[in-house]
């Protein structure tokens, strides 16, 4: 298990501000953020590159916080995957046991094991150079399991690779994680690849932990306005709470009000978030629905991408909708259309615009839910 | 003119100075001459001595620049700033201060109490490869920087977090990530070794199968008018120049591709 306890670093001008999160062991975190959020130098602190100015480290309750990095028991896998170029793949896969004095014979067989799974067998005699990106990225990892690590880091090793080839590695990446039990610290700003690799995520926002918690609650339930930005939710209105009953509120957001759960000490002046593919879009004749809000908005502009098409509204408040291609033709979107779009009560979250962030208890997810009760319902979901 | 015909003219325009220099000797070049200088045994000792000295004065440079210029490329440490610039020193200072920095030392308490239990430096050998070895050093560090600064510092890293000590990563990793540095640096520092006249005739002067080094022998015959003999001279110091480098840079060079 990883424990990080209220970790202060410097990195020149930069600060990582008390800083703390558990890695279960056989689980992946994802610590998420933007360029410059601290994502790195929480990485280089966990490696050794930097003391920290307060705070400690564990690792299986042994204190890394003064131990060198050799002796800290860590697979690394950077983003440039550090291949040595001067050494075969074979000799980049033997260099832990070589360095650590291990004999063939010992390690042997979990390396084989390794290569096999990878499909590495027949490119043990090149050299880094001549390697594919993906093949590169299979020696990265393959290199970092093969010295049985006790924590395997990943500095957004997938980020420069194209998409095919990024998913491919994260289902093998997963599979091996849920196999050998490992227990992995995954630094991105990919949304998508902490969402499928990591169950715990962290999201650091200018050097802060700005939330923890269950990758599923902190999508669908932002902190603050920071998170919600940075975790692209596409609706983010400022709204007025008028009313609070039975564990719904009754908020106002432009000209319409909007029935959403609940949250304890939330102020009157709420921002209204809301997941673009938890607004369902119906024609205006379309068949009754259970959801609270149900809403009439006129089609501003489409934007088609993949895999979803962005559906702009005005439904008394500018609204972005997510849509699959058959079902905005099925709908017949187009400007100037008139559609119904149907909200759930516990899709519409709350943030409250002056309190405070919300204080996180180490390693504690249940106490880290913005919506205790949200929080049981997407469970259910 | 564009920018590609300006700097091959520019190109051009080195081949054709050093080219005339070279040329030039053709003008007082006399069969002889050359064949006698070949035979003489005072030229065959500057030969031996030259590049003995050269070779072991850029060894004992690269050997000192290779940790020093990692440390000036990887840590950060008090009086670092002080060290690099200090690297030029040999550049700004001319070879005969140098050489005469070095006589000045010799004739303080702890330089005299060196050569007195050490080595005899002042007009010996031990004091031409000295005199080498000061002007190759900064020259050595500077190369050997540039190629550490060009090793990513994430390999050693990756290869800590594989086991190996911070010594082990950088015998298997950076040195030989550097080797083309190092490759460099020691051809630049014995072919300056090699030449090297002003600091070596200052702290070993001129004794001839002593401390007579081929570039104290051109000056010499050039000092008593002997125009052919220094023309002789000058083209065994080029000839061996040439052939050392040549022949370092192949087996380097194989070394390296290796």
């Amino acid at each position: 298990m990883l424990e990080i306890e209220s970790l202060v670093v410097a990195a020149g001008n930069f600060r990582l501000r008390d800083v703390s999160l558990m890695v279960a062991p056989g689980e992946c975190h994802a610590v998420l953020g933007p360029s410059g959020s601290g994502k790195t130098t929480l990485l280089e602190a966990v490696l050794g590159l930097l003391t920290p100015e307060k705070g400690c480290i564990r690792l299986a309750g042994t204190d890394l916080t003064r131990l060198p990095i050799e002796q800290r028991g860590l697979g690394y896998v950077p983003q440039q995957l550090g291949l040595f170029p001067h050494l075969s793949v074979r000799d980049n896969l033997a260099y832990s046991a070589r360095a650590r004095g291990i004999p063939q014979a010992k390690f042997q067989p979990l390396l084989k094991q390794l290569v096999e799974a990878a499909g590495l067998g027949n490119l043990l005699d090149r050299f880094p150079a001549t390697l594919s990106g993906g093949e590169r990225q299979r020696v990265g990892l393959v290199r970092a399991l093969v010295s049985q690590p006790r924590l395997v880091l990943l500095d957004e090793p997938f980020a420069a690779l194209n998409e095919n080839l990024r998913r491919e590695l994260w289902w093998l990446l997963r599979e091996w994680q849920r196999e050998r039990q490992l227990t992995i610290l995954l630094v991105t700003h990919d949304l998508a690849e902490a969402y499928f690799l990591a169950e715990q995520v962290t999201v650091l926002l200018d050097g802060r932990v700005a939330q923890q918690g269950h990758k599923a609650e902190v999508y669908a339930y932002p902190a603050t306005a920071e998170v919600a930005r940075f975790l692209g939710v596409e609706t983010l209105q400022p709204g007025r709470v008028v009313s609070v009953r039975d564990g719904l509120a009754t908020v106002e957001v432009g000209s319409v009000q909007l029935t959403a759960l609940a949250p304890q000490d939330l102020g009157e002046d709420v921002l209204v978030s809301i997941r673009g593919e938890d607004v369902i879009l119906q024609s205006a004749r379309g068949a009754p629905t259970s959801a609270r809000n149900v809403l009439v908005a006129r089609v501003v502009g489409i934007r088609p991408a993949t895999p979803l098409w962005c559906v702009e509204l005005d439904a008394g408040f500018p609204l972005l909708a997510l849509v699959t291609r058959p079902a905005a033709e099925e709908i017949g979107l187009s400007p100037g259309a008139v559609v119904v779009a149907c909200i759930k009560a516990p899709s519409v979250h709350l943030i409250g615009r002056s309190a405070p962030p919300r204080s996180l208890a180490l390693g504690s997810a249940s106490s880290l839910s913005p919506v205790p009760a949200a929080r049981d319902s997407a469970a259910r979901r | 003119m564009n920018l590609r015909r300006s700097t091959i003219a520019a190109a051009i325009s080195v081949l054709i100075l050093y080219g005339g220099l070279l040329a030039s000797l053709g003008c007082f070049l006399d069969g002889a001459a050359v064949w006698q200088a070949a035979r003489s045994e005072r030229t065959w000792s500057a030969v031996r001595l030259s590049v003995g000295a050269a070779t072991l004065a850029a060894t004992l440079a690269v050997a000192l620049a290779a940790p020093a210029a990692y440390a000036l490329s990887r840590y950060p440490f008090r009086g670092r700033e002080l060290v690099d610039t200090l690297l030029e020193f040999p550049i700004i200072v001319s070879p005969a201060a140098l050489g005469a920095m070095l006589l000045i030392f010799f004739n303080t308490s702890a330089g005299d109490w060196i050569q007195e239990h050490l080595l005899q430096f002042v007009f010996s050998f031990a004091g031409v490869v000295l005199a080498q070895f000061v002007t190759v050093l900064g020259v050595a560090v500077r190369v050997l920087k540039a190629s550490f600064d060009a090793v990513p510092i994430e390999l050693e890293t990756v290869a800590r977090t594989l086991g190996a000590t911070p010594r082990y990563a950088w015998f298997t990793i950076t040195l030989p990530l550097a080797r083309r540095g190092l490759m460099a640096a020691f051809i630049l520092a014995w072919a300056k070794a090699l030449g090297e006249f002003g600091a070596t005739i200052t702290v070993a002067g001129t004794m001839p199968m002593r401390t007579e080094t081929l570039p104290v022998a051109v000056f010499l015959r050039l000092a008593s008018a002997d125009l052919e003999g220094t023309v002789a001279l000058i083209l065994v110091l080029v000839t061996i120049g040439f052939a050392a480098l040549y022949v370092t840079r192949r087996l380097l060079g194989r070394a390296v591709d290796a």
